[in-house]
């Protein structure tokens, strides 16, 4: 069974000339590590709004754990769905369990078990010294890290990240990969966009490689490289098939 | 919550405003009965007409008298100067022989009618009448309606005099011709006012006596106004939330959006509503202790209530559509607050809407602001209850959702 499942989606912005995609096509199964990687304006951003259910398709299809993301499914999504979103979207003026126990009331839970399942994530991204500093007066890593505990408080079963690593140190993706790989090991699923295709290489199961609003190509990166004899690794790929020009 | 300074500045600073504006309007809301002026007053007439005019500009409390300067009786030509430059306001030029020219003329009216009776009376009466006139000064910056009203107060005592000289001089020739009656069993009822005038209240007998003074009208009105500068936190708030992606989490979040949004419009709108109650505690606690009169809440509590929660909500409704429309927060505070100062100006807060031109007395009752200030005064003034006041209430409610179907559907066009 697929985690996720995307067939012909389009969509074009109010106002905008072009679509932004243009009858995407994907399929992920149940409890991989799926990377969607593509250049800049490939589409990535508005896929993942789409699959969370912040933005409308023009058309297509869109199946959440077999669910149909439209307005009868939409609730039952958001349940098994933890979105952690390139932004930090958390409140800079409150502290980590400030934040924590405001977004974890606004997904119902309450009292002790919260209060313990807040603490032990913290702790689980070596975050429990800093638990009661403001968000503000954390560094770029500690701030990733926060962002992804807000998405997986209520236990989601397919994560979707945008881009979880960018601008942190050394340190702190190591812990963040660390953590996707034993989150998967439960059983869970995970989708992944990234510009480091050496990570995503290393940690992906299976990509998907889209360009202006479609899919290029899609496969285990190992079988993707061994396909073309002159790449040596998946940022080989990604050029082969995206090609060197520029992207604005 | 977490911002108590800003919570803290939130409920201090309308304290503040509304404490300067009751403070700095008291005086033009004071009228004339209430305010000394001090007159120059140079009697050239030395007669009873001088006297009684300084005696009745004097007797009302209004007037301070002032007829010399540096222990020398004051001139016509120093009077008009001074008004002139403003140092005094008024002047009255009473000129010599004011009170002859009164007595000759009600003896020549006595000497006519007794004529006319077949008597024989000769009072003394001179063979060439000048023409007097009592001569006002104003200062040239001095207001219309002030003008009129200490013109109709001297011509009013001109009348009195030449009045009761006239029946003193006819009392003396009833007197004259019975010589029974003195002036001291004189019974001759003489009462020229046979019709008075009386003032009474509108309302019914319960109705509280209340006048539009500073306070009645300076804390309802910029409580409003600052009820309604709830759209700058709320505002602020919002498209901070959007740019840190707060609200993105949000929306992420199982459960509707609009029950988070619900939650937060309630606790905003009891925050303008505590902001009412708390600076209608400084109208009746702390305006008397500054000299000011005490704010009268009128006697409809839940009608009170009613419409505070009515313009609670529209102006958070307002809040949130200013915060949905604008991208950033330099756009959203700078049309937000000047907005505000615009529908308050013509909504009759700043300066009552009955004392605006035609024009802008129908362009004002489009504000939000008035509706909730007309609604406020019919409580407070007029001593209403909810029949009074809910076309008000309604039109804040329906308003306030007016406001938010515009900012779902805009948010929900951002979403396509």
């Amino acid at each position: 069974m697929s985690s996720i499942a995307v067939k012909e989606l389009y969509k074009t912005y109010a106002g905008a000339e072009e679509p932004t995609l243009k009858g995407l096509t994907f399929s992920f199964r149940k409890g991989s590590i799926a990377g969607l990687l593509g250049p800049n304006g490939a589409g990535k951003t508005t896929t993942i709004s789409i699959l969370c259910g912040l933005v409308k398709a023009s058309s297509g299809e869109v199946l959440i754990n077999g669910l149909s993301q439209d307005a009868h499914h939409r609730e039952a999504i958001k349940k098994q769905i933890g979105v952690v979103p390139q932004r930090i979207a958390l409140y800079p003026q409150l502290s980590a369990v400030e934040n924590l126990t405001y977004f974890g009331n606004l997904y119902g839970f309450r009292g002790k078990a919260l209060k313990t399942r807040i603490m032990e994530l913290l702790e689980a991204f070596g975050l429990e010294k800093s638990a009661d500093k403001e968000i503000h007066k954390f560094s770029g890593g500690m701030k990733r890290r926060a962002n992804i505990i807000a998405a997986i408080l209520h236990s989601p079963s397919l994560l979707v990240l945008d881009e979880p690593t960018a601008g942190v140190d050394v340190q702190s993706r190591t812990m963040i990969l660390q953590f996707l790989r034993e989150y998967n090991s439960k059983g869970n699923s995970i989708l992944y966009t990234s510009h480091l295709l050496e990570e995503a290489q290393s940690l992906c199961s299976d990509v998907a490689i889209v360009d202006q609003g479609r899919l290029i190509v899609q496969g285990n990166p190992a079988q993707l490289i061994d396909e073309l004899p002159d790449c040596e690794n998946l940022e080989d790929v990604f050029l082969h098939y995206t090609g060197h020009a520029l992207r604005d | 919550m977490r911002d108590k300074t800003g919570l803290t500045l939130l409920f201090l600073m309308p304290v503040v405003l509304i404490t300067v504006m009751a403070l700095i309007q008291d005086a033009p809301f004071k009228d004339y009965q209430e305010v000394k002026f001090d007159i120059l007053t140079v009697d050239n007439d030395h007669g009873r007409l001088g006297r009684h005019i300084r005696e009745g500009l004097a007797s009302g409390g209004q007037f301070r008298i002032i007829d010399t300067l540096d222990g020398k009786p004051l001139t016509a030509e120093q009077a008009r100067k001074l008004v002139n430059e403003g140092t005094y306001k008024i002047s009255i030029i009473i000129p010599a022989g004011a009170t002859g020219n009164i007595v000759s003329n009600a003896n020549r009216i006595v000497n006519d009618i007794s004529h006319r009776m077949g008597m024989t009376v000769s009072l003394p009466v001179k063979k060439n009448a000048d023409s007097l006139d009592v001569t006002i000064y104003f200062d040239p910056a001095a207001k219309k309606a002030f003008k009129g009203a200490v013109h109709q107060a001297i011509d009013n005592f001109l009348t009195q005099v030449e009045t009761d000289m006239l029946l003193g001089r006819i009392r003396q020739e009833l007197r004259r011709k019975d010589s029974s009656v003195t002036a001291a069993n004189d019974t001759l009822p003489i009462r020229l006012q046979a019709v008075g005038l009386k003032e009474e209240a509108t309302g019914s007998g319960k109705q509280i006596d209340v006048i539009s003074n500073s306070v009645q009208h300076n804390v309802p009105a910029w409580s409003i106004f600052a009820m309604f500068f709830i759209v700058i936190p709320i505002a602020g708030n919002m498209i901070r939330e959007r740019e840190d992606g707060s609200l993105l989490r949000m929306k992420l979040i199982p459960g509707s959006y609009l029950e988070i949004l619900l939650g937060k419009m309630l606790f905003f709108v009891g925050i303008c509503v505590v902001q009412f109650y708390c600076m209608m505690l400084v109208g009746i606690y702390i305006m008397p202790l500054l000299d000011l009169p005490k704010l009268v809440m009128g006697r409809d509590a839940g009608a009170t209530f009613l419409v505070a929660a009515a313009i609670g909500l529209a102006a958070t409704s307002y809040g949130i559509l200013i915060g949905t429309l604008f991208k950033t927060p330099n756009q959203a505070l700078n049309f937000g607050a000047i907005s505000i100062v615009i529908l308050s100006a013509i909504g009759g807060i700043w300066i009552p809407l009955e004392i605006m031109p035609q024009k802008m007395q129908v362009i004002g009752h489009l504000s939000p602001l008035s509706w909730g200030l007309d609604a406020i005064n019919d409580i407070y003034l007029r001593n209403g209850n909810i029949a009074y006041v809910w076309k008000n209430v309604v039109l804040l409610i329906i308003t306030g959702l007016v406001m938010l179907a515009i900012a779902g559907y805009v948010e929900k066009r951002r979403m396509n």
